[in-house]
């Protein structure tokens, strides 16, 4: 089920949201706790029933090993069935996620001819999967305690967090679990929880979807594009990949913070980051985490000398490609991001073998410059080959001028403007192509502005409290649930 | 002063704003999914696939104009005036029998009808007995359920706000697909011997005649549900017109070996209507004058609205009327003009004879 859908909205939430308090007030906290877990049951099996079963599958393998991790003492034995779990989880991720990549490699490379079925990815695997090695790795360190198979899998099925993360770790949520009925919730911070919700649904609904309508159109034409018309379609990408995930993080931690829980903070305005180092310590935090804690960390770290820590780097940057998708697009994205971070590494190393304490550039300079870097780089992540992605490239360093971006611009049609679009064309088609021209700069626009404007938390807590504060979220809403009766998904569920 | 707790302010505030909307979709409901036009105002007809179920639910009438594409541009006005009639166009774009059957039995629900004007296609009587509108999609199921529980998305559609309003409001300022208009979709179309061309490559060779039990049996299906229509209803004028496709279409037929199953489809169809005293039949397909010149067409099938209008004309004069009487002869007369045309007035747009010769 998708959080920007009528019956989400409608139903869903109402009812799970309602049923959870209601529940809470029974006596014993397995009914709330059932019913959690059976709704996000049919949250994650709403448009596939059959992913319900992978779910399932991969929530009692990682249950047995933690068993036997409470069963086992001697670390000979702990450390098998921790390789058991991590090996399961990984075989599953494989078989859904990289199979079929597999088989084509092999075929193109050996010059086979293997043939296998199209296996569907099931949403979300790459999220539960990591988060449950994340509780495995933690129970053979003994840090988390043994949970039942209910706690276990309302943790790891709570449909806010399920198919696009956060990546949250057990001491984040279960605790909160256990003691959510001495948390004392108040009517503020269920409405800011909403509050996050809606700002969310405004951003994937009215910015994400717009800008995807161009981006869509255009990177199936690439060969059409000129120089400008290129980095306009790259940064639109860019702009309705970050709109579409910062949307779904704020929705779940929305949804979350309704229900009377905490999840982590994914997303913290990333592309105001002035070094690809900063970037990632805002751009998918959770993930990031995962990679240090559960990589980074064990292959040795920065601990090892220098080497050792830019081949450390490569290779957790080589696993977030993958782990982003079964595409060697993907691969590229995860090494130039990779790449730089060596780069950095090294310059700070030189920085301070010289002494030199101060950055190089201003801040706005570095901002621009890892703003380009990332958008160069998100390019490559949207292509649909390595070839798309070179003519891409190619395009944008030499596709010359061949006024492309009107129209390229006339793509922006959506029924906010048809009435206009329709008047202007009617009475004066001369200015038909500015027009859209306009569009395309304010949309632009819109998108700068709100990448550099305060974030939703900020606004929530400034101003979302105010009678108009409420109107606008009211105003956001409705706006949004018109907008509705054509659903589209979110990027990041299929990572 | 105590102040309101935001989260009611924004309950309120959404109650208000969708209320609002619900308000401005239902009074200009441009779908007439709750009511007809108020007052004098002009029903704006554009969308045959959203607008014939509210259409056939809300207007006040008591004879209908049905068919396919073909049957749109009838300006049924002269119909009203002619029969002294208040009409609807009920269209579904293939032009199925049983979808239109369909929505005749939803017309009756509420509406008693003296006369029903059917622009019968040759290629609905082998499409299948069982109506396509009950996939919920073309209409979507919640325009043609009468519950309003599933009616979001046509009252929560930025669509329906955005644009379709305003486009009713437009249309209706400058009188376009108002009155016998409906549906109208000529404007803008060209119909030219060089348009209708563009959709048929004649092949070089024609096809062995193909076997056509299935058409048989959906023919003899559809059938019996029409003349069970027809039957109980004898208060009902039926009158059937049988529309003049260009020569295109039966040389395709004729190159496909499907021409055999048409003859089939007009031997059977045409006595079996005729044997009813509350039906009238009109067959244009074999005017020469008007199927041999592709000036007429933008395509295989669809003419431009003069042959529309001069089909309603005829009807009044009671020409090209077939009856039990001249059946056969009209069927004949028809196999004669297919004859000529596949074997003549078709090389008049294609050369493929001669590049064959040259081959």
């Amino acid at each position: 089920m998708l959080f920007n859908s009528v019956i989400y909205i409608t139903l869903f939430q109402p009812i799970v949201i309602g049923g959870w308090y209601l529940l809470q007030k029974l006596k014993n906290p397995v009914w709330a706790k059932l019913f959690l877990f059976g709704m996000s049951l049919v949250f994650y099996g709403y448009y596939n029933a059959s992913y319900v079963g992978i779910l399932i599958a991969s929530l009692f393998l990682n249950h047995a090993c933690s068993i036997l991790l409470q069963k086992t003492e001697d670390e000979k034995g702990r450390g098998i069935v921790l390789w058991i779990g991590i090996l399961g989880n990984l075989g599953l991720l494989f078989y859904f996620k990289y199979f079929n990549f597999f088989i084509e490699n092999c075929n193109f490379l050996l010059h086979t001819d293997l043939n296998v079925e199209k296996i569907a990815l099931p949403l979300g695997i790459s999220f539960f999967t990591f988060q449950q090695i994340s509780y495995v790795t933690e129970r053979y360190r003994r840090n988390a305690a043994y949970r039942n198979f209910l706690d276990y899998g309302c943790f790891i099925a709570f449909f806010p967090q399920l198919i696009a993360g956060p990546i949250v770790l057990h001491d984040e949520w279960l605790p909160q679990l256990d003691n959510w009925r001495e948390r004392k919730k108040t009517a503020d911070d269920f409405y800011a929880g909403a509050a996050l919700f809606i700002l969310g649904l405004a951003k994937k609904v009215l910015l994400a979807d717009s800008l995807a309508v161009l981006v869509n159109v255009e990177f199936n034409k690439i060969s059409h594009l000129d120089a400008l018309s290129a980095w306009i379609v790259i940064s639109f990408y860019t702009m309705e990949l970050y709109f579409d995930f910062s949307a779904y993080c704020d929705m779940a931690r929305g949804i979350a913070k309704m229900m009377g829980f905490t999840l982590p903070i994914n997303f913290r305005s990333p592309l105001m980051a002035v070094s690809v180092r900063d970037f990632w310590r805002r751009w998918h935090i959770t993930l990031s985490r995962f990679l240090t804690q559960y990589i980074y960390i064990p292959l040795g770290g920065n601990r090892l000398g220098l080497f050792r820590q830019c081949f450390n780097i490569f290779v957790v940057f080589l696993a977030s490609g993958f782990w982003h998708g079964a595409n060697w697009t993907f691969v590229i994205w995860g090494l130039l991001h990779g790449f730089a971070m060596i780069g950095e590494t090294l310059f700070s190393y030189y920085k301070k073998a010289h002494g030199i304490t101060k950055p190089i550039l201003p801040e706005k300079a570095r901002r621009l410059l890892t703003g380009i870097f990332v958008t160069l780089s998100f390019s490559v992540f949207r292509s649909d080959s390595p070839n798309d992605a070179a003519l891409l490239w190619k395009k944008l360093f030499a596709g010359g001028y061949n006024n492309v971006i009107f129209n390229i611009s006339h793509t922006l049609r959506f029924p906010e403007n048809y009435a206009l679009n329709e008047a202007v064309s009617l009475y004066a088609p001369q200015y038909t192509d500015a027009l859209f021209l306009f569009y395309l700069l304010l949309l632009l626009s819109f998108g700068i502005f709100f990448i550099r404007g305060i974030t939703t938390d900020e606004w929530i807590t400034k101003k979302g409290h105010t009678t108009f504060g409420a109107f606008l979220l009211a105003t956001l809403f409705a706006w949004c649930f018109i907008s509705l009766s054509q659903v589209s998904v979110f990027l990041y569920f299929n990572f | 002063m105590k102040q309101i707790c935001p989260l009611k302010k924004l309950i309120l505030f959404t109650a208000l704003e969708m209320l609002f909307l619900f308000g401005v979709v239902w009074i200009f409901d441009p779908f007439y999914q709750y009511h007809a036009p108020f007052g004098d105002g002009k029903a704006v007809l554009y969308d045959r696939d959203n607008q014939v179920v509210g259409t056939i639910r809300n207007f006040s009438y008591d004879s209908v104009l049905m068919g396919s594409s073909v049957a749109e541009n009838f300006d049924h006005s002269y119909l009203e005036n002619r029969y002294g009639s208040r009409m609807i166009k009920i269209i579904k774009s293939n032009g199925s029998l049983a979808d239109l059957l369909y929505y005749l039995d939803m017309a009756r629900e509420n509406h008693i009808l003296n006369n029903v004007f059917w622009c019968l296609d040759l290629f609905a009587l082998e499409s299948s007995p069982i109506p396509t509108i009950l996939d919920g999609i073309s209409p979507p199921a919640y325009l043609r359920t009468k519950s309003l529980l599933d009616d979001i998305p046509y009252i929560y559609n930025k669509e329906i706000i955005f644009e379709k309003i305003p486009m009713q409001f437009a249309y209706a300022q400058i009188d376009k697909n108002t009155g016998g208009n409906a549906y109208n979709w000529a404007e803008g179309k060209e119909f030219s011997a060089a348009k209708a061309k563009q959709v048929y490559q004649k092949p070089k060779t024609a096809e062995t005649p193909k076997d056509f039990t299935e058409e048989k049996n959906n023919l003899a299906e559809n059938l019996a549900l029409l003349t069970k229509e027809i039957a109980t209803h004898p208060e009902t004028a039926y009158r059937f017109i049988i529309p003049p496709y260009s020569l295109l279409w039966w040389d395709y037929a004729y190159v496909n070996g499907i021409l055999d199953k048409n003859f089939y489809l007009l031997e059977e169809t045409l006595p079996t209507l005729l044997a009813y005293d509350n039906v009238e039949l009109y067959y244009f397909q074999s005017d020469k004058d008007i199927v041999c010149d592709l000036d007429n067409y933008m395509d295989m099938i669809h003419y431009s609205p003069q042959i529309s209008q001069y089909m309603l004309e005829q009807l009044n004069g009671d020409n090209y009327r077939v009856t039990k009487e001249n059946c056969e002869e009209k069927i004949a007369e028809m196999k004669a003009l297919a004859k000529e045309i596949t074997e003549n007035d078709i090389y008049k747009y294609y050369n493929t004879r001669i590049a064959v010769q040259i081959e």
